[in-house]
């Protein structure tokens, strides 16, 4: 699927490169961070991590979708879905994000972060050229055995909730343009999250858990890919529906 | 069909989107669908979509690509029909 020239190509095997080599340094770090400084939490990480190294286990494109509720959701998921031994030694499994500008890539050391980070930062609302350079990006990583994360609802929800009409079309755009691309719907919830937030509380307890899902449309053009990314989201709003009915 | 009846359309399917109208009032070719007419670019498939059943045309992903301006999906309705 991939469109990108020769040296975009070999800026992103450059970023890989260099955050592989350093992960070693951050990715105790942001561990230690959020196990001992912030104390968070999360039930279910022992299934969740089991059902992400069978899947990891099986070649082929994986993408992770999850609903999204704070700022820091994807060093939750990417914490609930492999611990640090984990991705020392299967570095392609932490998966990349794509955060919006404005919040990761507007001062100098938040672009080192990014860059570090594996992020392919997006500019929400810019026109569809750069976020198809975005989609293309990802997709030339995830046909490199690489996984990445996105959150299908197209931004954090601001009813606390999984939006089901929310779904942002370029995620299926993305799954359909990668043959046999399996997705690993995450959903996640801090038992005090009750509207969105920036930042998780500290003590925060998790829920975590991951269903997989290789959807197929019978439709055409962005029909099939608005169709792909509803079945996405469907499958997330399901999952929060177990959720609360476990609670009750 | 005209490019002018194609751009009529067009406009008529666009007004359910825009947030500003006013731009709506002076609309032509060159008028930018999320900058000048501040539709939200999560709309932006949403028109697509409207486009092809007003049209009786199908549209590709990569072809979404190009569409900026009022002018681009004239331009690429033209192409299909």
């Amino acid at each position: 699927m991939s469109r990108l020239s020769d040296r975009e190509r070999g800026v992103l095997r450059l970023q890989r490169a260099t955050s592989r080599l350093l992960s070693p340094l951050w990715i105790p770090l942001f561990v230690g961070i959020m196990g001992y400084w912030m104390r968070w939490r999360i039930d279910g990480v022992t299934e969740v991590r089991a059902a992400y190294r069978r899947l990891r286990a099986v070649p082929g494109p994986l993408l992770v979708c999850a609903n999204h509720l704070t700022m820091l959701d994807s060093f939750v998921i990417g914490w609930a879905l492999g611990g640090m031994g984990f991705y020392l030694r299967d570095f392609s499994a932490l998966p990349w994000n794509t955060p919006e500008r404005v919040h990761f890539a507007s001062t100098w050391w938040k672009r080192i972060l990014a860059y570090l980070l594996k992020c392919v930062p997006v500019t929400r609302g810019s026109d569809r050229a750069e976020v198809a350079r975005v989609l293309d990006k990802v997709g030339y990583l995830m046909e490199r055995g690489e996984v990445a994360l996105i959150f299908p609802e197209g931004g954090r929800s601001r009813s606390a909730r999984v939006e089901a009409d929310s779904a942002a079309y370029g995620v299926g755009r993305l799954v359909k343009a990668l043959p046999g691309c399996r997705v690993a719907c995450v959903y996640l919830r801090g038992e005090g999250q009750d509207a969105m937030t920036d930042v998780p509380a500290r003590g925060e307890r998790f829920h975590a858990s991951l269903s997989v899902l290789e959807p197929k449309s019978d439709k055409r053009g962005l029909r099939a890919s608005l169709d792909v990314s509803q079945q996405i989201v469907a499958r997330l709003s399901e999952m929060e529906q177990r959720y609360f009915d476990d609670r009750q | 069909m005209q490019a002018s009846e194609i751009q009529e359309k067009v406009v008529k399917i666009l007004t359910t989107y825009v947030k500003d109208q006013e731009a709506l009032a002076q609309v032509n070719g060159a008028t930018n669908i999320l900058d000048d007419l501040k539709v939200n670019s999560a709309r932006l498939v949403d028109v697509v979509l409207a486009f092809e059943d007003e049209f009786d045309i199908e549209i590709a992903d990569e072809d979404v690509d190009s569409v900026n301006t009022v002018g681009d999906c004239v331009e690429l309705i033209g192409q299909k029909l």
